[in-house]
Formats: C-alpha cells, sequence, structure tokens
C-alpha cells in the first residue's frame, strides 16, 4: 500500500524543519538535503508505522538521525577525521585563539561539539522538542537528554569564549 | 535551596522543564548567585544565537527534488506505470474542476475578460508553489506566520516588497480570520502568504490547534494577462486562483487561494477577496 495524501503533506509541512536540523548536523546546504532526501524516502517506505498520535516532525527526524549515523558508519574510516566532514571550520586559522579578532564563531564552534551533545541541544533549542519528544527521537533516557543539553551549552560557551576546550568524541550509537 | 544547582537542572530551567517547585527553587538560588545567573544568561543568549544563526534555513525555497520526493509513488515493480496512471487521474479531476469552476465563476460573476485561452488551462508554477507553500506552513502549530495579524506594518511590508497592493482581506463574515503573514521567495521574486485560520467559539480552545486554515498567495503574475477564476484539487487541497489585470494604481496580481475545504466553502471565501481585490475600483 501506498502512502495517503494526508501523510505525503504531513511530510511536506515538515521539510523546512527537517532541512534545518539536517543543517545542524553537516552544514553543508547539499549535503544536508541528501540527508532530508535519505530520511524522507524512508518515511515514505515505513509510513504504515508511523503512529498519528505521534509527532510527525519527532518521528522523522528519528529517522533523519539514523540514516546520518549509517551514513556515517558507512564512511567510518574516513570519519576518523571527523568531527566536520563537510564542512571546514577553517583550517588555516588556529582554532582556538585566544585573540578576539580570531574567535571561533557561534558554527564553526557547533560544529566541535560532539555529535550527541550538538543534536540535543540543537532538538531542544532550535527544535522546540521537549526533553520527553528529544529522548523520544534519539531513543535515550530523558536524564541523558537533560545532561547532554546542559554539557553541550557548557562547552559551546568555554568555545565560544575562546577556551577551546574541545570536548571528547562520545562514541556514536545507532538506535533502533 | 541551600546546596548549589547542578548545571544539568539549571539547564533544564532555562528549557522550562522543572517542575513548579523545583523551578522556584533554582530561581531564588539565581537571585541569590548573580555569578550563576550570569552563567545561564549566557546559555540563553546561546540558544537565541543558534535560532538566528539556522532559522534563515526555514524560510529557504524548499527545493522541488525534495517536494517531488514526497508526491512520488512507491518505486513499485511498475513504477512508471503506477505514475502514470496516478497523474492522469489527476489530471482528469483538475480538468472536471477548473471547468466546473470556471462555469461557476462566470454564472456569479460575469467576468469581462474571455475564457482564458488552453495555455491558461494548466496551473502555471507559481499556483504549485502556492499549493507547496501552503502544505508547508499551514500544519505549523509554533510559527504559522512570520508576522502577527496585530501588527499594523504588515500590509505595508509585504506591499512594499512585492510591489503589489497587499490587501489584509476581512474574512470574518465567511468565518476566518487572519493569522498573519509571510514573506517567500518565488522563483522570479518575492511572494507573500496570508494565513487565515476558522474562528472557533470561544472555550473551545483544544480545537484551536487543528483549526481550519486556508492561505491567500499573492505575487506578480508570471504572465501579466488577466485570467479567469480556475479551480483546481490536489489531493485534499483545492485552489482557486486568478489574475488580476493593472489596477488604477498598479500592476496585475496573481491570486492563489488554497485550502483543504469542500469547494463551495473555498468559493465562497475567493469571491469575499475578489470583491476586495484593492486594485478594483
Amino acid at each position: 500500500m501506498d502512502a495517503p495524501t494526508a501523510f505525503r503533506q504531513q511530510l511536506l509541512g515538515v521539510i523546512p524543519s527537517l532541512r534545518r536540523y539536517a543543517r545542524s548536523l553537516v552544514f553543508d546546504r547539499h549535503a544536508a538535503d541528501d540527508l532530508v532526501q535519505t530520511a524522507l524516502e524512508r518515511a515514505l517506505a515505513h509510513w504504515h508505522q508511523f503512529d498519528q498520535r505521534r509527532d510527525i516532525l519527532v518521528w522523522t527526524i528519528s529517522i533523519a538521525h539514523n540514516a546520518y549515523i549509517d551514513d556515517r558508519r558507512r564512511h567510518a574510516r574516513a570519519a576518523l577525521v571527523e568531527p566536520s566532514e563537510g564542512f571546514d571550520p577553517d583550517a588555516s586559522q588556529p582554532a582556538a585563539s585566544s585573540d578576539v579578532g580570531l574567535q571561533l564563531d557561534l558554527v564553526k564552534a557547533l560544529s566541535r561539539l560532539s555529535l550527541e551533545q550538538r543534536e540535543a541541544l540543537l532538538l531542544v533549542t532550535l527544535e522546540q522538542l521537549s526533553y520527553a519528544e528529544c529522548a523520544e527521537a534519539l531513543r535515550i533516557p530523558i536524564g541523558t537528554v537533560m545532561s547532554r543539553v546542559s554539557r553541550a551549552r557548557i562547552a559551546l560557551r568555554a568555545l565560544l569564549d575562546g577556551k577551546g576546550a574541545m570536548p571528547p568524541q562520545g562514541t556514536l550509537r545507532r538506535v533502533v | 535551596m541551600n546546596t548549589a544547582p547542578n548545571d544539568a537542572l539549571l539547564s533544564a530551567w532555562i528549557d522550562g522543564e522543572l517542575p513548579p517547585e523545583q523551578r522556584a527553587e533554582v530561581e531564588a538560588w539565581l537571585r541569590e548567585h548573580p555569578e550563576d545567573a550570569v552563567r545561564v544568561r549566557a546559555w540563553s543568549a546561546d540558544a537565541r544565537s543558534l535560532r538566528s544563526a539556522l532559522d534563515p534555513v526555514l524560510d529557504e525555497a524548499v527545493p522541488t527534488a525534495l517536494t517531488q520526493i514526497v508526491w512520488r509513488k512507491a518505486p513499485a515493480v511498475l513504477p512508471n506505470v503506477a505514475w502514470t496512471r496516478w497523474a492522469a487521474a489527476l489530471a482528469l479531476f483538475a480538468l472536471g474542476g477548473a471547468v466546473g469552476a470556471g462555469l461557476m465563476w462566470r454564472m456569479q460573476a460575469p467576468s469581462t475578460t474571455s475564457m482564458a485561452d488552453a495555455s491558461a488551462a494548466k496551473a502555471s508554477g507559481w499556483v504549485q508553489r502556492a499549493a507547496v507553500a501552503h502544505s508547508v506552513y499551514v500544519p505549523e502549530v509554533r510559527h504559522p506566520v512570520e508576522v502577527k495579524a496585530q501588527e499594523e506594518h504588515l500590509s505595508r511590508w509585504l506591499t512594499r516588497r512585492l510591489d503589489v497592493p497587499v490587501k489584509l482581506f476581512d474574512l470574518r463574515e465567511q468565518g476566518f480570520e487572519l493569522v498573519g503573514g509571510r514573506l517567500l521567495p518565488d522563483a522570479s521574486g518575492p511572494s507573500a502568504q496570508l494565513m487565515y485560520q476558522a474562528i472557533t467559539p470561544p472555550g473551545a480552545a483544544s480545537a484551536a490547534a487543528k483549526a481550519e486554515r486556508v492561505t491567500v498567495y499573492l505575487r506578480k503574475p508570471e504572465d501579466a494577462t488577466p485570467a479567469a477564476f480556475r479551480y483546481e484539487q490536489q489531493g485534499e487541497l483545492g485552489l482557486f486562483y486568478w489574475v488580476e489585470g493593472k489596477g488604477p494604481k498598479s500592476g496585475p496580481t496573481g491570486y492563489a487561494l488554497v485550502g483543504a475545504l469542500p469547494r463551495e466553502k473555498l468559493l465562497a471565501l475567493a469571491e469575499a477577496i475578489y470583491r476586495q481585490d484593492p486594485s478594483r475600483p
């Protein structure tokens, strides 16, 4: 059976938010839209698994998250040089200079957070998901959301203050 | 609070995630500990900066490749056959609708323009974009519009940016009130979307989130020829669209009214808009 029109219209409605979320993961516009495309295709293929009582944005973000993790795993070797493939936080510039003029800008700082922290922070501040929704999208406990968000805030502020504390890269887990 | 709240608690306070009692405790702590208050304010400021850095993505035109994926039939064994059949059914449906609406309109409000020629019988690109813009923003709960109806500069702002007069149509007699509007990028220039919502009786607050919404999409038409009133159906969505000719003070304006409403109801709204058109004498 094919996805009903109403479901397709719901999907259309979340594309802008999905694109913003994807952009905050991979930064590069085209790579981000590729990720959105994959997520939309998977959502359409599994539309019957969507419970209409749930928020479609949370559901599709969860799909995009998994797609991203799959993609990273596929490129596991290349990912050794992550965290920001597809986005160059300006290699020519000393990353954490104390010189104010060379301070990392916001997006660069963001790209230096671990994926886990970055995702939690963005889902809560940008998509304005509740901790419960964020936990649902990432399939992690609410307490973990809470600690990741706060650690992300501290790390981001440290980077913006030019302290350059590079948080350790967390391990990556695909949620099922 | 005697012991310092940990950072996770402070952070959860920003996000409004604490139960009332704990919230009050954190607030009391912050009043007495300015150094923590400064940190918390910096985190909030960072959140705002993040939003302003990434929110513009929301206003980018959605690549057609992505919308096409959404409308594509599942890649079945014979995808081409499935697609063709679906498209043919849709075309038939749309044609029937357009003819019917054309007749209805001519009966109720004889237009000075002749029945549009064959080329106009097909919805142009901007009408399609009106449908997409409708689908994108109507389900939005938190940010359905960019500028709310109450802000008096809405009309002036859109008029200036579009270079066509944008009037905030009053559809209350038809049971719809203005939510607000937004500026949208279109293929060859800006367009505007006005969103209206069915007026719900007071007390029916829970229904508000699911209230019926219609959108009016306005722009300088790609083709300046005044075109007859047309109707088209796309899935659940009905579209009335027309192009108003040059008014005394303005160039032609393209209108598309989009909504998941029965055709008669949508027609009543379209007529009200047509009557209130600022370019009409």
